[in-house]
């Protein structure tokens, strides 16, 4: 019974010097350590430790002083004899153990860090360990426990798990941890331990123990550390940011504050306090000053710039203007916040050719552009454009065909030439090389006196060229403006600007048809006055200098005059023999068709004088067909009445035409005018008869004057007189006689009244009468007599007078 | 020299004298609180050189070279400034306007206290100690830094406004 308790491997309280609590731990797949103690403490020799793991083999033994050997790992279970010997080297105490694999731990060894890094810029420590996997067979999953601990109490912060996988190599393994606080702040550790999962082992398996602690000093500790940490960061909107100050032993901190906020203190050691910003907001260009505030009014700070990630670029475009730089533009999106070094950063990569740029960016401008360089032999761009700043980062990718992307630069030195009265030849040069495309160019053809054109003409590109084209029927003399613009012919992206202007003037030609001409002849007979209106400036292609006028008896000339400019009528005497008038209009570049005009006036019967009516802002002129009018209707007039000299003026009809509205702007209202209508036949001109009219009537100037005749006790007689034509200013059409009772001024009261009783009117519309004789009259009475004189246009002023009756 | 250099250079000081305090106060805002509020104690002038300008000088001599160091040192220390301020407020278009401004002037003054200092007294040259560059600083002392400058500039150019 004694022999098989003793085979127990468990926790006993046995013979003095026997062994127990056998324990076998592996930290490998290749040996193990099994410890003992002895039951009770003594001094004792030697101990045997033999193993057997098989009843077949000897068993091995090992002589040892301490309670523990290392022996090869046993696939099967083992049968294990510790003898305790006495210091006499008897054998003083035995036990039996057999251990199942079942019974046999395994726990890796502790892991040792290789080093703890700190970049303090970015607030991360680097973790490095081996994972001396070479001791280990292939593929095994590995556990390592990293716990992070900071201040002089080493507090947890953070404990991880990481896992990788054995290679049967030794791995250097790395692991970075950011910290929320900066670690200048207090002092940072760090320590790690494992656990490897080895799939088919049955025994207990368990973490390892600790590391070593490894550490980073915070500037806490040094003797110089002051100040106020981080440094000069950047953060996003929204993070939060812990601030330390540092400050030297016996120091104390009155304040911090962040911006003009004061913040609650955190504790961190005798010479670290700390404060946390919670959901940053952005700050200004300058940043947002943090400010520690130390006893002695002892400040010290550091700027804190918050602000966004970039955004995405938005209408990512790139065009070229010249086949040598590309240009790239984009909207930027919401402005960063973040300026000078913190500015956002952009960069063009060109994906086909693998050409990466940077581009410098002027962020007080709205635009963002970057010019890329034109690359030889390559058509297609895929660009992606990268915008980065210490917070985030974004891109924005395009895919373009160069040649279908083409923006002309503006076409310069456009210049106008020629030789003609109706062609231009045009040059202008465009900055740019465009041998891939053809050209689609536009111009602008503008003048004063014609609508704006514009032309198109295809040219192949050129290299740094001068590019022409030829414009045709232009109107001679004619000062025209010719711009340019150009695009890419066959796909169209953008025109380019407009060139500047260049002003041409064309050639003069011939006057394209002879002037408008009509003659008077004079009351004798014995000179004809003959008048011509100035050709329009389309019609004159020059500067008319002057008109030729000749007087033809068959083809023989008689008179011949050269009338210089600018007058616009001659006389010529006639003779014996009425002749045919021509008149040529003459420019410098020649002389127009004739314009032949008859001097025969035929005799006219029975001209009478007629009425003409006003219509719109004209005068309406009617009249019957004449025989024998086989060459058209003249209305002659002039543009002044009376003694002044007459300004003559005409209109030319055919011979179709019955009616006509005479429109000239010199028609003034209340003028009356006097057209004479000829008409043209083949021996000459006939004058068919007279017409008055006013283009609009208006009412006369001033009432007729007029005077009393006679008065007896009932009756009064009124006589009056014609009012000028001038003062007409319309077809009188009747006088209107007012009378009533009273003394001078009292009828104005009453003319006023409507439906006075006592007022009287008498309306005369027989423009023959000039006087009128009132009756049924009071005797001895005041009446005052207001005449007033009326046309279409209205009422004259009225003339008054005052009368006493005779006594009844 | 020109004729009127003597004139010239003391409107020059009187327009620094006039705009100082608004540029010192512009400056402040820009750099964000508690630039404005704790003026006092961030931008106090201990352990900080700034030249003198003692209003009980002897000869014109004095004052002549007491004031080509002034303006010297401010010349460069306005330097300081504006390429500091470029950099950390690009955006303030004013704040720099009136630095550009204010160092065109002290620098039109240097150039006429070299000459008067030449013409007058035979003073060829000056020893001229400056302040310490901000180039390479942390933003926050170099938003301190043009503080103690521009809160000293505001008191000293009154004085240097006062004497002539």
């Amino acid at each position: 019974i004694l022999c098989l308790t003793s085979l127990i491997c468990s926790q006993e309280i046995g013979s003095p010097g026997e062994p127990q609590n056998l324990k076998c731990i592996m930290h490998n797949l290749h040996k193990m350590i099994c410890t003992w103690d002895v039951s009770s403490k003594g001094r004792y020799g030697q101990t045997d430790f033999c193993y057997a793991t098989s009843d077949l083999l000897p068993p091995v033994c090992i002589k040892t002083r301490e309670k523990r050997v290392e022996i090869p790992v046993s696939e099967s279970s083992f049968t294990v004899i510790i003898t305790t010997n006495s210091i006499y080297g008897a054998a003083f105490a035995t036990k039996k153990f057999v251990i199942h694999k079942k019974d046999i731990s395994f726990i890796p060894l502790a892991p040792h860090i290789l080093s703890l890094t700190p970049d303090f810029s970015t607030s991360t420590l680097n973790l490095k360990w081996s994972d001396n996997g070479s001791v280990f067979p292939y593929g095994l999953d590995a556990f390592w426990q990293i716990e992070i601990l900071r201040k002089e109490t080493m507090e947890k912060v953070t404990q991880v798990i990481y896992h990788s996988k054995l290679t049967h190599e030794n791995i250097i393994l790395s692991w970075n941890w950011t910290s929320d606080m900066p670690l200048e702040c207090t002092s940072h550790y760090a320590k790690i331990r494992s656990y490897i999962n080895i799939t088919d082992f049955v025994g207990h398996k368990d973490w390892s123990d600790w590391s070593p602690v490894e550490k980073v000093p915070g500037k806490d500790t040094e003797p110089n550390g002051s100040g106020v940490f981080p440094q000069d960061t950047v953060v996003a909107v929204g993070s939060d940011v812990t601030i330390c100050c540092i400050h030297e032993e016996g120091q104390q901190i009155q304040q911090m504050t962040y911006g003009s906020e004061i913040y609650p203190l955190i504790h961190l050691s005798s010479r670290s306090s700390a404060i946390r910003v919670v959901n940053a907001s952005a700050s200004d260009a300058s940043g947002t000053n943090v400010v520690c505030t130390l006893s002695q009014d002892w400040m010290d700070g550091t700027v804190l710039f918050v602000g966004y990630a970039p955004d995405t670029p938005q209408n990512l475009s790139c065009e070229t203007s010249n086949f040598l730089i590309i240009k790239c533009t984009w909207k930027p999106g919401k402005p960063s916040g973040l300026y000078g070094k913190r500015r956002t950063k952009y960069s063009l990569l060109e994906r086909i050719s693998g050409k990466n740029i940077s581009c410098e960016v002027n962020e007080m401008s709205r635009e963002r552009v970057c010019g890329f360089p034109v690359l030889a032999d390559q058509k297609t761009y895929s660009f992606t454009l990268g915008v980065s700043n210490p917070v985030g980062q974004a891109e924005s990718s395009l895919l373009v065909d160069l040649t279908q992307r083409v923006h002309p630069k503006t076409p310069e030195k456009l210049i106008a030439s020629g030789n003609s009265s109706t062609d231009v030849h045009l040059h202008w040069y465009i900055n740019g090389s465009f041998t891939e495309i053809w050209l689609l160019c536009q111009i602008e053809i503008s003048s004063g006196h014609s609508e704006q054109k514009l032309q198109n003409v295809s040219m192949a590109g050129g290299k740094f060229s001068t590019y022409t084209a030829q414009l045709n029927s232009l109107h001679p003399y004619t000062k025209y403006q010719f711009k340019v613009r150009c695009s890419a012919a066959e796909h169209f992206w953008r025109w380019s600007d407009w060139s500047r202007a260049e002003e041409y003037t064309t050639l003069e030609a011939q006057p394209a048809r002879g002037p408008d001409v009509w003659r008077e002849r004079s009351p004798s007979g014995r000179s004809l006055k003959i008048f011509w209106k100035p050709l329009s400036l389309s019609e004159a292609n020059g500067k008319i200098v002057s008109h030729e006028v000749s007087c033809y008896l068959l083809d023989t000339p008689l008179e011949y005059k050269e009338v210089t400019e600018p007058s616009h009528s001659t006389e010529i005497k006639l003779g014996k023999n009425d002749c045919v008038i021509s008149v040529v209009a003459k420019n410098h570049a020649g002389s127009s068709p004739p314009t032949k005009i008859m001097s025969v006036e035929l005799p006219s019967d029975d001209v009478r004088t007629e009425h003409a009516v006003a219509l719109g802002n004209g005068i309406y002129i009617s009249w019957t067909s004449y025989p024998n009018v086989t060459c058209g209707y003249i209305v002659k007039w002039c543009h002044s009445s009376g003694a002044e000299h007459c300004s003559v003026d005409w209109e030319k009809f055919l011979s179709n035409t019955t009616d006509a509205v005479i429109k000239s702007v010199l028609f003034r209202p209340g003028v009356r005018y006097n057209f004479s209508l000829y008409g043209c036949k083949s021996s000459g001109y006939q004058l068919l008869k007279n017409i008055t009219g006013y283009m609009k009537e208006l009412p006369p100037k001033r009432a007729p004057n007029f005077t009393v005749e006679e008065t007896s006790s009932d009756s009064i007689l009124v006589k009056w007189e014609d009012i000028p034509i001038e003062d007409c200013q319309g077809f009188l059409e009747g006088y209107r006689l007012s009378f009533a009772k009273g003394e001078k001024d009292a009828l104005k009261s009453r003319l006023s009244e409507s439906g006075n009783p006592e007022l009287k009117v008498k309306n005369i519309t027989d423009l023959t009468k000039k006087s009128l004789r009132i009756l049924d009259l009071q005797g001895k009475t005041s009446y005052q007599l207001d005449l007033q004189a009326y046309t279409a246009g209205g009422m004259s002023p009225a003339n008054s007078l005052y009368v006493v009756t005779k006594e009844d | 020299c020109r004729s009127n250099v003597y004139e010239q250079t003391r409107k020059q000081v009187a327009l620094l004298n006039a705009t100082a305090q608004d540029l010192f106060s512009l400056y402040l805002k820009c750099q964000g609180e508690p630039f404005s509020s704790e003026t006092d104690k961030l931008c106090s002038p201990n352990g900080f050189f700034f030249p003198d300008f003692h209003e009980n000088r002897t000869s014109e001599k004095e004052v002549m070279v007491a004031m080509y160091k002034l303006f010297a040192f401010l010349n460069a220390s306005l330097g300081n400034i504006t390429r500091d301020q470029e950099e950390l407020n690009p955006t303030a278009k004013e704040l720099l306007d009136r630095l550009h401004n204010t160092t065109k002037t002290t620098q039109g003054l240097i150039s006429n206290l070299t000459c008067l200092l030449c013409k007058n007294y035979n003073i060829f040259q000056v020893d001229v100690r400056y302040g310490p560059n901000s180039k390479g600083k942390r933003a926050f002392k170099k938003k301190q830094q043009g503080c103690q400058v521009l809160r000293k500039y505001v008191q000293v150019i009154s004085h240097a406004a006062r004497i002539l």
